[in-house]
């Protein structure tokens, strides 16, 4: 059998699409995603918080103290545009000639004055990636006039600026997470590692499997293998513990680029981002270093038996299938099929308990989560190893089965 | 030596067959189908001393393929038996691989793999030892002159050059008897020639040789004994001068014609 397992691996190290699969995407993914995508979106922040807004101001007359505002501080980087209607506006915000519209009502000053609201609509096309930044600096930048507003009508009553704020505020809800950074981020972050990691683990099995159970029957190869002496049980473990390995290689390596990205990469990488921006991704980047190898090896424990489904059932499919491209539209299937239980462990509500630790993908998605927030059951965890390798043994125990039938090995 | 008897296979029809066969008349089907089953070889016969080459003959469906896919033991017969040196194939077939080098159209070499990583892994999957596989490949690399591209991995040969390493695949665990179907098909006559003087080397060694082709001028320069199967029965099994002696003309393409055109009459 080891002769079969090493044939087998030698000729998948010969094979450029399986290098891909399994060992140069793995271990590119996590720097993608970790510093790519975080350097692609500090960089779009970057721009929309220092870029020139270009804008235009209807009615305009009736709260002269807004243009003021805007135009007369040049490091708020506003530039008005002149408009003749209101209807205009919206047209040449689409057409991106402005980037937002100030609508004054006509009786702002009055409202104001009676103690009511004045209302300035901010249009704007909800569309635009950075909208909400633009919104932002627009509501920082009339902050000030805000203020001024409201310490004349705290004056108006004789209160000084604290007690209108105590006055406009009688109740105050102040929030303290007793949650630390870790299980605070990991909330957020840990529903991503599962997918990241399990959908590695079946892109590393995939085409080694299609490789080896339907390709060897394409060209001709899997007759002259079973024309051996090797039993038919040996040929399929060996064939499935190459595909094993190719699946649990790759979430290896994206774990161990996880690891390094977190650790060596990401800080050197965090200093040169700019001060604010290396501030918030130094912390994350912090507190992600704080997983112990405990946790990285408890997570590497959950995603064996993972590895040991997909191995199995893609091999099943690839012997089953008469060609190559059939083997290729079971997969489809097969995506979708992991994809539901990795989406249901991100639905509110969803926490890993003994009903989802029976639910497989789902629990190994939930316990990788919390072991990255640092709130594992270890009781669950033994539980979800128990059911995840139950169901992979189920299925390479159909997957031999399958082998042994002639009418799956000669279907052609 | 080789006894093949009353050998018969049947296949499980799938269902679209079934529900179209449904549909046609009775003349209309074939008659190995029967209900949901296709019988693809019914009963075939023969026996093959060692030493001597035998030729398996027959058009296309005719049986052939599954009755030696029976004798290398990929498949199992429904019935019958297949016997090498007194030993019963179908009773244990994986002791009795070892024993059986087997060539068709659909075994192939790893493609990834050089000549000698091909050879050399089907050496050790039939439990040879490195000294003796060491000998055996250069053996037989000898005799099909296989040392220039030796090194070379199997996609990148010809088509001629893969049936001689294939065929290298196929006799280096040193079996006892070697079935070879179509071994020449789509080869030139160069690569065709080296295969045939291989097969003729093991005239009058201890090693039955079995080769289906449908070329009758191979059958006439390589065949001791010549077995004809049409339509999953052994239609003629004698030697090659009682073959010959069928159609009085002594034409074998004549002889195989008169044999074919009498079962469909029947």
């Amino acid at each position: 059998m080891l002769k079969v397992y090493f044939k087998e691996l030698l000729e998948l190290t010969r094979d450029k699409k399986t290098l891909i699969f399994t060992i140069l995407l793995p271990t590119l993914i996590m720097p993608i995603i970790l510093l790519g995508f975080t350097t692609l979106s500090v960089k779009i922040a970057q721009k929309a918080n220092v870029e020139t807004l270009k804008f235009a101001i209807v009615g305009g007359d009736y709260f002269p103290e807004l243009k003021e505002v805007l135009t007369n501080n040049e490091s708020l980087k506003f530039s008005l545009v002149d408009v003749d209607k209101s209807e205009s506006v919206n047209e040449l915000i689409n057409d991106s000639e402005i980037r937002f519209a100030l609508v004054i009502s006509e009786n702002i000053r009055k409202d104001i004055d009676d103690g009511l609201s004045g209302e300035i609509e901010f249009r704007y096309n909800d569309s635009a990636a950075t909208s909400a930044l633009i919104y932002k600096r627009v509501n920082d930048a009339i902050d000030s006039l805000k203020v001024a507003e409201l310490n004349k009508r705290y004056k108006s009553i004789g209160l000084t600026q604290e007690q209108g704020e105590a006055f406009s505020k009688p109740i105050k809800l102040v929030r303290k997470s007793t949650a630390d950074k870790r299980e605070s981020l990991g909330e957020k972050f840990g529903a991503l590692l599962p997918y990241i990691l399990i959908l590695v683990g079946l892109s590393g099995a995939m085409y080694p499997a299609i490789d080896l159970g339907v390709g060897e029957k394409e060209r001709g190869t899997l007759e002259t293998l079973l024309l051996t002496p090797v039993p038919r049980f040996q040929l399929v473990f060996a064939k499935f513990a190459v595909i094993f390995t190719t699946s649990f290689l790759s979430v290896f390596l994206s774990l161990i680029s996880f690891a390094l990205v977190t650790t060596i990469f990401g800080p050197m990488f965090v200093n040169s981002m700019g001060a604010e921006a290396s501030k918030s991704a130094g912390e994350v980047l912090e507190t992600l270093s704080t997983v112990s190898i405990t946790d990285v090896f408890l997570m590497f424990s959950m995603l064996v038996p993972v590895a040991a489904i997909f191995a199995s059932a893609l091999l099943s499919v690839s012997i089953y299938a008469r060609t190559f491209k059939e083997a290729q539209n079971y997969m489809s299937p097969i995506m979708i099929v992991v994809f539901l239980p990795l989406i249901l462990s991100i639905l509110p509500g969803v926490k890993l308990d003994w009903v989802w630790a029976s639910v497989p993908i789902t629990n190994v998605s939930l316990a990788i989560k919390e072991i990255f927030k640092g709130t594992i059951d270890m009781d669950m965890l033994f539980v979800i190893f128990a059911s995840t390798t139950l169901i992979a043994g189920l299925l390479l125990a159909l997957c031999n089965w399958w082998f042994q039938r002639e009418q799956v090995l000669f279907r052609n | 030596m080789l006894e093949v008897k009353n050998l018969m296979k049947r296949f499980r029809l799938d269902n679209k067959t079934i529900k179209e066969n449904k549909k046609k008349s009775k003349e209309m089907l074939d008659r190995r189908e029967q209900g949901h089953w296709f019988n693809a070889v019914v009963d075939v016969s023969f026996s093959c001393e060692s030493g001597e080459v035998l030729g398996l003959l027959g058009p296309n469906g005719a049986g052939k393929t599954t009755s030696l896919r029976m004798l290398s033991t990929a498949l199992q017969p429904t019935s019958g038996q297949i016997v090498i040196n007194g030993d019963d194939v179908v009773a244990d077939p994986l002791a009795m691989r070892k024993r059986i080098g087997f060539l068709s159209g659909t075994t192939s070499l790893y493609h990834r793999l050089t000549v000698r990583e091909n050879v050399q892994y089907f050496g050790r999957l039939h439990g040879m030892n490195e000294d003796l596989l060491e000998t055996e490949i250069k053996k037989v690399f000898d005799l099909l002159d296989i040392h220039s591209f030796a090194d070379k991995k199997a996609d990148s040969l010809s088509t001629g050059m893969k049936q001689r390493a294939n065929i290298a695949r196929t006799v280096i665990h040193q079996p006892e008897v070697i079935v070879l179907d179509e071994p020449t098909t789509g080869l030139d006559v160069i690569s065709a020639k080296t295969i045939l003087d291989f097969i003729e080397s093991y005239k009058g060694s201890d090693v039955p040789v079995v080769f289906s082709t449908h070329h009758l001028h191979e059958v006439e320069k390589l065949c001791d004994r010549v077995v004809l199967i049409n339509e999953g029965t052994t239609q003629f099994n004698g030697t090659l001068d009682d073959f010959r002696r069928v159609s009085g003309t002594g034409n074998l393409y004549d002889v195989f014609v008169k044999l074919v055109d009498e079962k469909e009459v029947a």
